[in-house]
């Protein structure tokens, strides 16, 4: 179909577990979208990464249709995984809770390349050591 | 419940941090405007048109949004977030402009709010489009009652296109033809096409998500329990003779498929386009023509425009 969009939702929600509640409601309501029809449908398709936050960017068009895209977990999240730890520090500049290696942030912004809006892969990595180390955890190397 | 809503202005290089505060302090999930998205803006595979002044975005930097229910103290946790986002500079990210504001949000049933937009609508002269949730029942003789529920296809039937193309179709469809339609998104051309009075109709679309959701919308239509769909690039591998084909697709694509709508359609028959803006009118128009069409008819709503084009018999 001839599709001209209208309005592009950004958002991140937990995999598998969306509901109508916000920010899944205000953000798709205002567009006028199915919020019923893209919970399901989301929820069908992120349901084996359940536990997980997860970028969704939804698209909708001049009638109301929509699609959506999943993108790769945020930074916080792969970081986190890395580390093997649960959650960041609440005071990151006094309580370090955790280390990765420049290693780590290299293969993490290599990963979220294609979902970040950075020139290059070295103002990538900038980006994923800043949200390290404003979750208290410490670069090495 | 009542929701209040905390949104943060920042650089396009802290989303990934701030959203994570955010997320640490409590949200259920983050709602993100980054101006640069917008800018990376690409069309899907299946074709669509991206006009960023028709969009509305966010012109510089970032501003992330995250909603907590009234059982969270707000006010209590904006100094924090405000501080942890102020700190990113000690990390090498730029927070600015960094302007943190809280607002309540209205109390509404979002599950169901969204169903306000739509409401039955008369789409031509004898079609109605009804969504399934609401009772309807034709007051006119001879009015067509469609069900139709909005969702992950497009074909509403409110837009400039798909009205054309439902306009076209009343033009040339007499009963009893073999219709064919391309890209079928919703299946909402299909179904009229069957009210309408036409024999068999076969439905294709590339998208596997828009075969699944046109077959729900036949599904609601005992008027068209009979079309086919199924997933197929354009009229690749189909070999038929149809009385009438149908694409209400973007202008880029109507043009390789202009060959193998000839190849599928009978003399005599009709090839009905719509999707095909201003700019591009002329390129469908020569493209149609120079395959041996005539173009009986040219119908404009708005930017928009649709073809009706007619394969002449060896004795026209």
């Amino acid at each position: 179909m001839a599709k001209k969009v209208a309005n592009v939702v950004k958002l991140q929600i937990p995999a598998g577990k969306a509901t109508p509640a916000p920010p899944v409601g205000p953000a798709l309501g205002q567009a006028g979208i199915n919020i019923m029809g893209f919970t399901k449908d989301f929820n069908a398709r992120t349901a084996d990464q359940a536990g997980m936050i997860i970028p969704v960017v939804i698209t909708v068009y001049e009638d109301r249709s929509f699609d959506f895209i999943t993108k790769t977990p945020p930074a916080a999240v792969l970081l986190k995984k890395a580390a093997g730890v649960e959650s960041g520090s609440g005071e990151p500049n006094t309580k370090k809770v955790a280390t990765v290696t420049k290693d780590q942030v290299k293969q993490i912004a290599e990963t979220k390349m294609q979902d970040l809006n950075a020139a290059d892969v070295e103002a990538a990595m900038r980006m994923i050591e800043g949200t390290a180390r404003s979750m208290g955890f410490t670069v090495e190397g | 419940m009542k929701w209040t809503e905390v949104t943060v202005s920042t650089s396009n290089e802290a989303v990934e941090a701030v959203s994570n505060i955010l997320m640490e302090a409590g949200a259920s999930g983050v709602k993100i405007d980054d101006a640069l998205d917008y800018l990376n803006l690409k069309p899907d595979r299946y074709g669509e048109i991206i006009d960023l002044d028709t969009i509305p975005h966010q012109t510089s930097g970032a501003k992330i949004s995250a909603y907590f229910p009234e059982t969270v103290f707000v006010p209590e946790l904006l100094p924090t977030i405000k501080q942890r986002v102020t700190k990113l500079a000690d990390y090498g990210l730029d927070p600015q402009p960094n302007e943190v504001s809280m607002a309540d949000l209205s109390d509404e049933n979002w599950a169901t709010a969204w169903k306000k937009y739509y409401h039955p609508v008369r789409v031509t002269r004898y079609l109605t489009i009804v969504p399934s949730w609401e009772d309807y029942q034709a007051v006119q003789p001879g009015e067509q009652v469609m069900r139709l529920d909005p969702g992950m296809a497009f074909g509403t039937g409110t837009h400039p296109t798909t009205k054309l193309c439902l306009q076209a179709l009343e033009t040339v469809i007499n009963g009893g033809e073999h219709l064919i339609d391309v890209g079928t998104g919703s299946g909402v051309l299909s179904i009229a096409a069957k009210a309408m009075g036409a024999g068999a109709v076969e439905a294709y679309d590339l998208d596997e998500v828009a075969v699944r959701s046109a077959q729900a919308n036949l599904d609601l239509n005992p008027v068209a329990k009979d079309v086919q769909v199924a997933a197929n690039d354009l009229l690749k591998g189909i070999h038929t003779q149809a009385d009438i084909i149908v694409a209400n697709i973007l202008a880029e694509i109507i043009i390789p498929l202009v060959p193998q709508a000839k190849a599928n359609l009978k003399r005599g028959g009709y090839f009905i386009t719509s999707g095909i803006i201003d700019e591009k009118f002329q390129s469908v128009l020569d493209a149609t023509t120079a395959a041996g069409f005539q173009i009986t008819q040219h119908t404009q709503m708005g930017d928009w425009h649709s073809i009706i084009a007619y394969l002449p018999t060896d004795e026209d």
